[in-house]
């Protein structure tokens, strides 16, 4: 479902495109295709606007999408600045095109006039049509370009920056294709002619273009302006908490002095009757010293109480719940999965013999997933609970921890962890050509590094001890802890010291 | 000529007194003469500390360090990470560890979740396969040397493979290496041999 900053970003850039009917290469394409054909040749006309309907929507996913893929690259640790400073841009675009004012920086350039003469109209019309759709290589009509262009990067969604320049280049192909083929000169004039003729003489309904720019750029500033204090608002919102749980609106976590807690749809926090609290598939699931209780998530009518002792963490969906379970007093641990339907039939999915090993588990449907990690190995494993069939989603055997996964619909949630660096990451859970994993949150990792050369002592050629995100030195304060994924959101426990709270991020 | 005898003494106290002094004297500056020829000759073989060495003590010309979870590319006698400034053992992140690889604090207790689960334990890889696994090399430790670094004696392990460019990007050396092989990067282990 396309968010709201994209409805309004793609409405805006729509009606930015078929502002720049008003520059000079705009109307010399109404002249371009419509002109000097003539009705014998129509059907060449038509061939002509349908390259240049092509050539403005490819030249506008390569500009908009382009810059939000660059904005995506540049990564999300300081996607709230980004947003803010792009909401900023956005209302300055709204005043500035509200009140009709000059363009500048302006680009006083046009397309080349040659092509028209030295190529084949319908290969020159497609060329003149990415250059149009390019946006920036031509005069530019509205400062809603320009601040699209800040909206697309800000967002750092291909989806978002693709679905602008499509909106962008149809709107700039849209009077082309409406007047072109009714354009005949001379006596009694086509009526694309009068259009115009209309266009070149009323100034206003350009200024009128402008304004609905302007209304469209206001939307977008909201909705940039909101995501970006939503997310800064909620970083602190659940404080002196871990271990997150989401499903359909609904939060629960553990309190670090106390019992769990729900944070309902409705924005009510209540305090559960136990610990490791989990939710899913309209359940949640607690734990006690003697068992461990699952529960309408609504109501908190107990559905199913099962007798378990030393349950160190929880998973839950409509149809299995998971419990991690120490089973030994050095620590040695089992990770188990209970069917809802039929309790009595269990599975184990992981054991350990030491405590840590198997991480804390989620579950989407009737998949777990879980980080396990030993010294040899660290690793994600997927486990299909119907037919009991284990994946590594991902593995390390050097360098690198995986840890903390969640999982929703096709989409996985976890931590990579390395000597430099703690990275929040999102990716599907089967690889697919063209799918690539996001970071949505970098942070320096907590380790104190030494300065690679022992002091007195020449420093050169110690790049192989240089970690480029991190220095010499103590290092980041903040852990990255478990986390939650929700449709819209993703949460992720932020571990200071003795402290912890959850952090909400935008998907 | 004999000294002047003063008045009263004996012989053999004027002659033990002064024998005695001189001899002293005489064996102190000769070993004075010694020691300061041979700190001289000493300094004319054998490299200055501070200038001759790269990176850390011990380690000649300029290879480079092989990547280490600390910085400074300290190992264990069968080449896992540790912790130079203390010589703790460490796993790829950098974390200290304990013998089954649990990360701890600076006193050797369980470090825990806020739930109260103990962390999770990362892997702990020997730092010259893993720097080859990094560059795309199968390298090894070949040969060492030993050199006196603070009060210890220091082994210097090279790490070495079938590479004729090193981590610095530029040719790489033959040092310590076995036949046919040269060296990537270095590292270093602490033995318990005092010196």
């Amino acid at each position: 479902m396309l968010s709201g900053l994209a409805v309004c970003a793609t409405i805006t850039a729509a009606f930015a495109g078929v502002t720049g009917a008003w520059s000079p290469c705009g109307f010399s394409m109404v002249e371009t295709i419509g002109s000097a054909l003539g009705d014998a040749r129509r059907g060449a006309t038509l061939l002509a606007s349908a390259t240049f309907a092509l050539g403005t929507l490819i030249g506008g996913v390569v500009t908009f999408g382009g810059l939000a893929l660059l904005g995506q690259l540049i990564g999300g640790h300081s996607s709230w600045l980004r947003e803010a400073l792009g909401a900023a841009l956005a209302l300055a675009a709204a005043v500035a095109d509200w009140r009709g004012l000059k363009l500048a920086p302006q680009i006083r350039r046009q397309v080349p006039e040659r092509w028209r003469w030295t190529m084949p109209l319908p290969l020159a019309c497609a060329l003149y049509g990415i250059l149009l759709g390019l946006g920036f290589t031509t005069f530019v009509l509205a400062f809603a370009v320009w601040a699209l262009a800040g909206i697309s990067f800000a967002a750092g969604d291909p989806l978002l920056g693709a679905l602008v320049g499509v909106a962008f280049g149809a709107g700039r192909a849209a009077p082309v294709l409406w007047l072109a083929p009714g354009l005949r000169r001379g006596a009694g004039d086509g009526d694309g002619a009068r259009r115009l003729d209309e266009m070149a003489s009323e100034p206003r309904l350009l200024l009128g273009l402008r304004r609905l720019d302007a209304l469209g750029l206001v939307f977008c500033a909201l909705a940039l302006g909101g995501a970006s204090a939503t997310a800064s608002a909620k970083a602190a919102s659940v404080a002196a908490a871990t271990d997150p749980s989401a499903s359909g609106g609904e939060l629960v976590w553990q309190q670090l002095a106390g019992p769990g807690a729900l944070l309902n749809a409705a924005g009510a926090v209540s305090a559960l009757p136990g610990v490791h609290p989990a939710l899913g598939g309209g359940l949640v699931a607690w734990a006690s010293p003697t068992a461990v209780t699952v529960a309408d998530a609504t109501t908190l009518t107990p559905r199913l109480a099962l007798p378990v002792t030393g349950v160190t963490a929880l998973a839950v969906s409509s149809s299995w719940l998971v419990y991690r379970r120490q089973t030994a007093p050095d620590g040695a641990e089992q990770l188990i999965a209970v069917s809802l339907a039929d309790p009595a039939r269990q599975r184990r999915l992981a054991s350990a013999k030491l405590p840590g090993q198997i991480g804390r588990p989620a579950l989407d449907g009737a998949r777990a997933v879980f980080a396990l990690n030993t010294p040899r190995r660290s690793a994600i494993e997927l486990v299909a609970l119907a037919s009991g069939r284990l994946r590594p989603l991902r593995v390390a055997t050097r360098d690198a921890q995986f840890s903390n996964p969640s999982l929703m619909g096709g989409a996985l949630l976890f931590e990579r962890t390395t000597r430099c660096l703690q990275q929040l990451q999102l990716d599907v859970t089967t690889p697919r050509r063209g799918a690539r994993e996001r970071t949505l949150l970098r942070m320096r990792s907590t380790v104190s590094r030494d300065i690679g050369y022992e002091p007195g002592f020449e420093h050169a050629y110690n790049m192989g001890s240089v970690c480029g995100d991190q220095g010499a030195g103590g290092g980041g304060k903040t852990r990255l802890g478990p986390t939650a994924l929700s449709g819209a959101s993703v949460y992720v426990t932020e571990i200071t010291g003795v402290g912890a709270r959850i952090v909400s991020l935008r998907r | 000529m004999p000294p002047e005898q003063p008045d009263g003494e004996r012989l053999s106290d004027a002659v033990l007194r002064n024998s005695s002094r001189r001899g002293f004297l005489e064996w102190a500056g000769t070993a004075i003469i010694a020691l300061a020829g041979a700190r001289t000759v000493a300094k004319g073989v054998l490299p200055d500390e501070a200038d001759a060495y790269t990176n850390f003590c011990g380690h000649t010309y300029t290879t480079g360090n092989c990547p280490h979870p600390t910085g400074l590319p300290r190992v264990d006698r069968h080449d896992y990470p540790l912790r130079a400034s203390d010589g703790h053992p460490v796993d790829d992140l950098g974390r200290p560890v304990n013998a089954q690889g649990q990360p701890v604090d600076a006193h050797g207790q369980l470090l825990r979740e806020p739930d109260g689960e103990p962390l999770a334990p990362a892997p702990r890889s020997k730092v010259c396969p893993a720097a080859g696994d990094d560059y795309g090399l199968d390298l090894r430790t070949d040969g060492s040397w030993y050199r006196c670094c603070g009060g210890r004696v220091r082994r210097m392990m090279d790490c070495c493979g079938k590479t004729s460019k090193r981590i610095n990007g530029d040719e790489a050396l033959v040092g310590y290496c076995y036949p046919g092989r040269h060296v990537f990067c270095v590292q270093y282990y602490e033995t318990m041999v005092p010196c």
